[in-house]
């Protein structure tokens, strides 16, 4: 019932966004450039992954003013990539479209899911800047790059296209966005723009990154491996992950089909023999199995669904979630900084909340911070393979660390908080169905399952690192023993003489004696001094050789670490920038081919 | 095994300087020096009914002086010069003291600076090591924890206290008012003597409890001592009550919380000592010591209200896994004379349940003395183990 004045009026997809840009990362002027520059280069990585391209990713961001909004600077990000590029028909949808995507529902680990966030963005860049996203983008057939200008009718939820032109590139594909909008630029700290590209390069051992920031030098961070990931295709539903309204409506997308074909080829991991033994256990004839799925009862589908719950069934294929792999994590760990021991562990895919999962955990220790120091550790946190930096406390990642005991890994740790030392604890859940607490995606809701999950990952990793700190504390001890017998000794004598009021002949003979059994002791720990260096350095160099996915590429990982050593490699430390370099021009740079995400 | 017995202090520091002049020789001898003393845990401990506490076993401790333990040896050496200079001048001073004495003498010489303790934790552990080779209690080297527990009244009782310098001081309970009297930690010092019979003595683990039971009068209408222990009891507690148990003869009950933690830990420590305590227990646990509640049949006689145990609670987790362990390995609870206690054990392991002293005011709210009337029904009825 409603009266003449309320009347009930619709609103576009883009209307409802407009309205709540802080429901997908704009809630705040940091949080916007930040987002903006997310929602470009996930993008970017996700269009050269999936076209097989190893991605070289230029950011540039630059203050261009005060303002408009209150506390706020004009902020330039551009995101240059060498992705396949965009045809003319779908860059208004990329940019400019809500829920315009081609990753939306198919179930694949790519870092964009629904197609909301390079719109959101372009509407704040329309709401704050009166622009929108300043496009350059080249295919490999066409001579030259289109160039234009994207802004949203948010009536009609379509992209509008403004300023077009054809342009000379030197990039054969590729494609720039550029967005002018109002923010506040923060660098540093969880929510920085640094601790973003940080994690960024961890996840990514196959990405180049350019980056030109405001008041540092112009740094470019090398690719560790040359192996593009593959996204592994969206395969039909396990069976556990289903519920029985699913199951349902799943029967009658098949149309007139045998169970046992539905069965079969809607389902991922049952086979024949698990189907004939499915319709066994629910207490029917065989011959169901040949029926027609529309023929079904809806008594019996619930049947059925009962029994495949209660089936052990393989896991969902290891195929169905991509894996950055211990070894390419080892290599790319390398590029945080001066890293003097890691340990990785990548967890085998297991269901968790009904959906396919998979854990992997790198722990670092940053020789640039200290041994000792107080502060509790870095964690990063990713979520197919994207930064997680906001809201962390109620996030499942954190909930792990915290409840993990990592004083028995020998690492300092306050009841229920975080460890502390120089140390950078990474953790990455892939996922098909990465169940956010919200749209823009902040943090992963903390299910008992995912959780336990995430623990059995970092207590591998502690257990890694516990054993090479005790190594570590073998050597130390040996040579606190040799200088023992030095210290200890004169006070050892000292004390005996004065209790016992004895001569100085008495103390000259107790002082020789000791010398003769402590000089005794002192060669034998020596030798096991020897020994414990020995095995130490075995066991790095056996670590260093892990390193080394590929022989070819030795001189090209050693080189690359010499170029490390030079250049500022813990990104937070950065040196201020001396020379200020020209940014190269957005229309000079190569396009990529942009795939819509979230 | 291994008998104690109270020593004189200069008997005390004639072993010590012998025993350093023993480790010189060897040193002069160019041979290793051993420093021996009797292993004081759970697997050296003996518990013979007829004796009632636990005792030490004949496993014994050796230091042998190598790299590895030249620091803990030198000092071992370095508090006793300390302890016995404290015995020759009749300074008195606590562990925590001590611990910053030895910060004090250490800074003040930096040849002796590798000796530097990092916490009390590491000079506590010197100082009970060193009583453990000399086989004496550390009040016997006049190093005194401080006093914490054990607030006692009592309308007919008398107190003697002999001080060092041989004096004597009398204190009468009676004539404190609403002040209890504090045993020290040198219960030895103490003559006890009754005014009149005394009934008997509760200890209880709650000092509140105590107090309100004293407050509400139960002093002045029974002839008996009241005890606070204060959780679980201090030397100071254990000599006190092990002194009314031999000097006064009366029943002494205890009176605690019905859980693992108070039976294993508190009740075992003030009947029969503890295993880390094993060269003192002598002198510091009261075997006659009964057990009056809280009982598992109180829960159902006086419909009190009680809790299950908190599983996902680490500490109270990790009571049961110690009770579980007790009753496995510890000496006092394989006795077949502590059956009964061993069944209290076994039924909180079975049924996981928890009942607080304090339950006993649910029993009728508005009788400020229901707590009192329990506690003499259970005595008169002989409802304890």
């Amino acid at each position: 019932m409603t009266n003449s004045s309320s009347q009930i009026t619709k609103s576009s997809t883009a209307e409802y966004f407009a309205k709540n840009l802080q429901q997908v990362g704009f809630s705040s002027p940091a949080k916007a450039v930040l987002t903006t520059l997310k929602e470009a280069m996930d993008n970017a990585l996700d269009a050269c992954e999936e076209f097989g391209i190893l991605p070289e990713i230029t950011v540039i961001i630059e203050k261009k003013g005060k303002g408009h909004l209150r506390h706020t600077d004009r902020i330039m990000i551009r995101v240059v990539d060498n992705g396949p590029g965009l045809t003319l028909q779908q860059v208004p949808m990329v940019f400019g479209e809500y829920l315009a995507s081609s990753k939306f529902g198919r179930g694949r680990c790519s870092r964009g899911q629904q197609g909301i966030g390079i719109s959101a963005a372009t509407t704040w860049a329309v709401q704050t800047s009166a622009t929108g996203a300043r496009v350059i983008t080249k295919q490999k057939n066409m001579k030259k790059a289109l160039s234009c200008m994207v802004i949203t009718d948010l009536k009609k939820n379509q992209g509008i296209i403004k300023e077009k032109e054809m342009t000379n590139w030197d990039r054969e594909h590729g494609t720039s966005v550029e967005f002018l909008i109002d923010g506040r630029l923060q660098m540093n700290g969880e929510g920085g723009i640094l601790a973003y590209l940080r994690g960024n390069i961890l996840l990514n051992p196959h990405l180049t990154l350019k980056y030109q920031l405001p008041d540092l030098a112009p740094t470019t961070i090398s690719r560790v491996s040359d192996i593009v990931p593959v996204i592994p295709p969206s395969l039909p539903p396990h069976p556990h992950t289903m519920k029985l309204g699913e199951f349902m409506s799943h029967a009658r997308l098949f149309g007139r089909i045998k169970l046992s074909d539905w069965l079969e080829r809607g389902f991922s991991r049952l086979s024949r023999p698990e189907i004939t033994a499915i319709v066994k256990t629910s207490g029917y004839k065989a011959s169901l199995a040949e029926q027609t799925v529309t023929s079904l009862t809806a008594e019996q589908l619930k049947k059925l669904f009962a029994t495949i719950q209660e089936m052990d069934l393989r896991p969902p294929a290891t195929k169905s979630v991509i894996t950055i792999g211990e070894e390419a994590l080892s290599l790319s760990i390398q590029r945080l900084g001066q890293i003097d021991y890691f340990s990785v562990v990548s967890r085998r895919p297991i269901i968790c909340d009904l959906k396919p999962v998979q854990v992997e955990v790198a722990v670092a220790r940053l020789q640039t911070k200290g041994g000792d120091s107080d502060e509790a550790v870095q964690v990063l946190r990713f979520a197919n393979r994207v930064p997680l930096q906001f809201d962390r406390a109620s996030c499942a990642i954190i909930k792990a660390i915290s409840s993990v005991n990592w004083r028995a890994y020998n690492l300092k740790q306050s009841k229920g908080g975080l460890p502390s030392g120089p140390y950078i604890i990474a953790v990455s859940i892939v996922s098909p169905f990465i169940k956010f607490k919200n749209a823009s995606k902040e943090t992963i809701d903390a299910s008992d399952e995912l959780v336990e999950e995430i623990r059995a990952a970092l207590m591998k990793a502690g257990l890694k690192l516990s054993r090479h700190l005790k190594k570590e504390h073998k050597e130390r001890e040996l040579e606190s023993k040799l200088q023992h017998i030095e210290k200890f000794s004169p006070i050892l004598v000292d004390t005996l003489c004065r209790l016992t009021n004895a001569n100085k002949e008495r103390r000259l003979r107790a002082e020789n004696g000791l010398l003769k059994i402590l000089g005794r002791d002192n060669q034998e720990t020596v030798k096991e001094l020897q020994a414990a260096e020995v095995k130490l350095a075995a066991h790095l160099s056996k670590q260093k050789d892990s390193l080394v996915m590929f022989n070819d590429e030795d001189k090209q990982l050693m080189h690359h670490e010499e170029e490390l050593s030079e250049k500022p490699l813990d990104l937070e430390e950065a040196e201020p920038k001396k020379k200020t370099k020209k940014a190269p021009a957005a229309k000079k740079a190569p396009a990529a081919k942009k795939k819509k995400k979230k | 095994m291994v008998k104690y017995s109270t020593r004189k202090q200069s008997e005390i520091t004639s072993s010590a300087i012998a025993l350093c002049d023993r480790l010189l020789s060897e040193l002069e001898k160019g041979r290793r020096p051993v420093l021996s003393a009797t292993k004081c845990s759970l697997d050296n401990s003996v518990y013979t009914p007829s004796i009632g506490y636990l005792t030490p076993g004949s496993k014994r401790v050796q230091s042998e002086l190598n790299v590895s333990s030249v620091k803990k040896i030198s000092r071992s050496l370095f508090m006793l010069e300390i302890l016995l200079r404290n015995v020759n001048v009749g300074g008195i001073n606590t562990k925590r003291e001590l611990y910053y004495i030895s910060k004090g003498l250490l800074k003040s010489n930096p040849l002796i600076k590798p000796l530097d303790f990092d916490d009390q934790v590491e000079s506590d552990a010197t100082i009970d090591f060193v009583c453990e080779i000399l086989e004496c209690y550390r009040e016997e080297l006049n190093c005194f924890a401080n006093d914490r527990g054990g607030q006692t009244y009592s309308q007919h009782l008398i107190v003697t206290e002999t001080m060092p310098n041989g004096e004597t001081a009398e204190i009468d309970l009676s004539r404190l008012g609403t002040s209890p009297f504090m045993p020290k930690n040198r219960p030895q010092n103490l003559t006890l003597k009754a005014k009149g019979k005394i009934d008997f003595c509760l200890v209880l683990e709650s000092e509140g409890t105590a107090n309100t039971l004293v407050a509400n009068g139960i002093t002045k209408r029974h002839p008996c001592i009241v005890v606070g222990a204060q959780g679980v009891p201090s030397n100071a507690v254990r000599g006190w009550v092990k002194r009314i148990q031999d000097q006064l003869t009366v029943p002494i009950y205890f009176f605690g919380d019905l859980d693992a933690y108070t039976l294993q830990n508190i009740y075992r420590t003030l009947k029969a000592g503890s295993a880390s305590s094993l060269i003192r227990n002598k002198d510091f646990s009261a075997p006659d010591v009964r057990f009056l509640g809280v009982l598992p049949e109180d829960i159902k006689k006086y419909d009190l209200f009680h809790y299950d145990v908190k599983m996902n609670d680490p500490s109270e987790a990790r009571s049961l896994k110690k009770a579980e362990d007790a009753l496995k390995n510890d000496p006092f609870f394989r006795s077949n004379r502590n059956k009964g206690l061993v069944k209290i054990l076994n039924w909180l392991i079975e049924s996981r349940k928890r009942c607080e002293q304090q339950s006993f005011f649910s029993v009728d709210g508005r009788d400020p003395l229901i707590f009192e009337k329990i506690i003499i029904e259970k005595i008169k009825s002989g409802s304890y183990v």
